[in-house]
């Protein structure tokens, strides 16, 4: 399988060449084109139930459609909102990403993909309830709204929760008020991921969610 | 007239350049700024297909109901800078005479007025494809323009390509579609997320848009806060 990202930074998309045999993941309804004689099956990570409970608790159900082809094909996908799509090469044992689930775009077959839920501490991430952890081998595709900022941590970083986009397990992170409860309550900068250890993040530098929240008060004149 | 095309990326622009005697056609509201020579007039249709049933027509395909008509009344070259209201690139496309253009409602820009615009309700096999595409008959000679929510990918298609609806731009007539599942049964053309796709087959240019307004809609809805009453 081979991968072509064009468009970046802020209107990223990604186009495969799929040999005979060959086939990609992708986040349900990313198809833009395709050539003929492609197969499609929906891929459920962790099964219906799972899927249903994420769908009930974090509101991203993770409906994902696998695009496979007996003879040779390309397919072109793009994330639903304007942005850069950014590609990491997971190499096999003990090499992993964690993604927040909205930033998940596509992967290689030989990439498993599992949820996790966060326990207490992700509720309060603003990447939702659920996160997702991707190893394996092969590529992984995710993408961003605004433009990236791409750092290797090595000592600690403090992260502001709704630009977090994806890091290293090699990182650990706890979640902290800025100050007191009133400084946090207050500030606007709400809650903070406070990362530690040695690997790399990526952050976006804009979040669709405060975008919006900034645009509504027009949207209702 | 020529156009001058610039601000790539998300936020592109066209310049169009008229000639005394020339006359180009643009979604109302697409202008940005004219030369002061420029005269500006509203009209609900051009070359004939005017009148209110034209208008009605601009209506079904999604566009707005006006179009506004340039020329220049000095006898001497104006200018007319046009942008599309969503982010995205622009292309010139050169129609000629030997073949016409289909063109989604919502990605026309602006047309040279020797170019005839044919408004070509899809009706129900619009709106099978999940967004009721609508497409305008574009013929004649002359410089048409478009615009993308995104990206703007041409290419020749000789046999099948198979497209989500929201990401056509435009395409020569000689290309013929139908409606179809995505592959596999239905149940997984379901699940998939991709309901209907077009799939076009025959020999002719196809322009798409890396991004659908329905997915960004989709995206933005769920966040944005209850309506005040």
């Amino acid at each position: 399988m081979e991968h072509t990202i064009i468009g970046n930074p802020d209107r990223g998309n990604v186009s495969f060449t799929l040999a005979a045999g060959e086939s990609v993941v992708v986040e349900a309804g990313s198809m833009s084109f395709m050539t003929t004689g492609m197969e499609v099956k929906p891929r459920l990570i962790g099964g219906l139930f799972t899927a249903v409970k994420r769908k009930l608790l974090g509101g991203e159900s993770l409906f994902l459609s696998e695009y496979s082809t007996a003879t040779a094909g390309a397919i072109a996908i793009a994330p639903a909102f304007p942005g850069t799509v950014l590609c990491k090469e997971l190499r096999g044992a003990g090499d992993a990403l964690i993604i927040a689930a909205c930033s998940f775009l596509a992967c290689g077959p030989g990439v498993s993909l599992t949820t996790e839920y966060g326990g207490g501490r992700s509720w309060f991430s603003g990447t939702g309830p659920f996160i997702l952890r991707a190893t394996g081998t092969g590529p992984v595709f995710f993408n961003t709204y605004g433009a990236v900022v791409e750092r290797d941590v090595k000592g600690s970083l403090t992260v502001d929760t709704g630009h977090l986009v994806a890091w290293e397990p090699t990182l650990d992170y706890r979640i902290r008020g800025m100050g007191s409860i009133k400084k946090t309550l207050f500030s606007g900068e709400g809650l903070v991921m406070a990362f530690t250890g040695s690997g790399r993040i990526f952050l976006q530098t804009r979040q669709l969610g405060g975008f919006v929240r900034w645009l509504a008060p027009f949207c209702h004149g | 007239m020529h156009v001058d095309l610039s601000g790539g990326g998300l936020f592109a622009r066209a310049l169009v350049h008229l000639e005394p005697g020339e006359k180009f056609v643009s979604d109302a509201g697409a202008m940005i700024r004219a030369s002061s020579n420029i005269d500006i007039d509203v009209t609900t249709g051009s070359r004939g297909k005017g009148g209110i049933l034209g208008g009605i027509g601009r209506l079904l395909t999604g566009d707005t109901f006006f179009l506004s008509t340039y020329e220049v009344t000095d006898g001497r070259p104006g200018d007319v800078g046009l942008a599309p209201t969503h982010m995205g690139e622009v292309r010139e496309v050169n129609v000629s005479p030997d073949e016409a253009w289909l063109c989604a409602g919502g990605s026309f820009l602006g047309a040279a007025s020797t170019l005839t615009l044919d408004t070509r309700f899809q009706g129900l096999r619009g709106l099978l494809g999940g967004e009721s595409l609508s497409l305008l008959r574009v013929s004649g000679s002359g410089t048409l323009l478009v615009s993308a929510l995104g990206m703007l990918t041409g290419m020749n298609v000789d046999g099948e390509l198979i497209v989500d609806t929201g990401h056509v731009v435009a395409f020569t007539e000689g290309l013929s579609y139908k409606i179809d599942k995505v592959g596999g049964g239905w149940i997984n053309t379901w699940l998939s997320g991709e309901g209907f796709v077009m799939r076009f087959s025959g020999k002719g240019q196809i322009i798409l848009q890396s991004h659908t307004p329905t997915r960004f809609g989709q995206m933005l809805g769920p966040l944005l806060p209850e309506r005040q009453a």
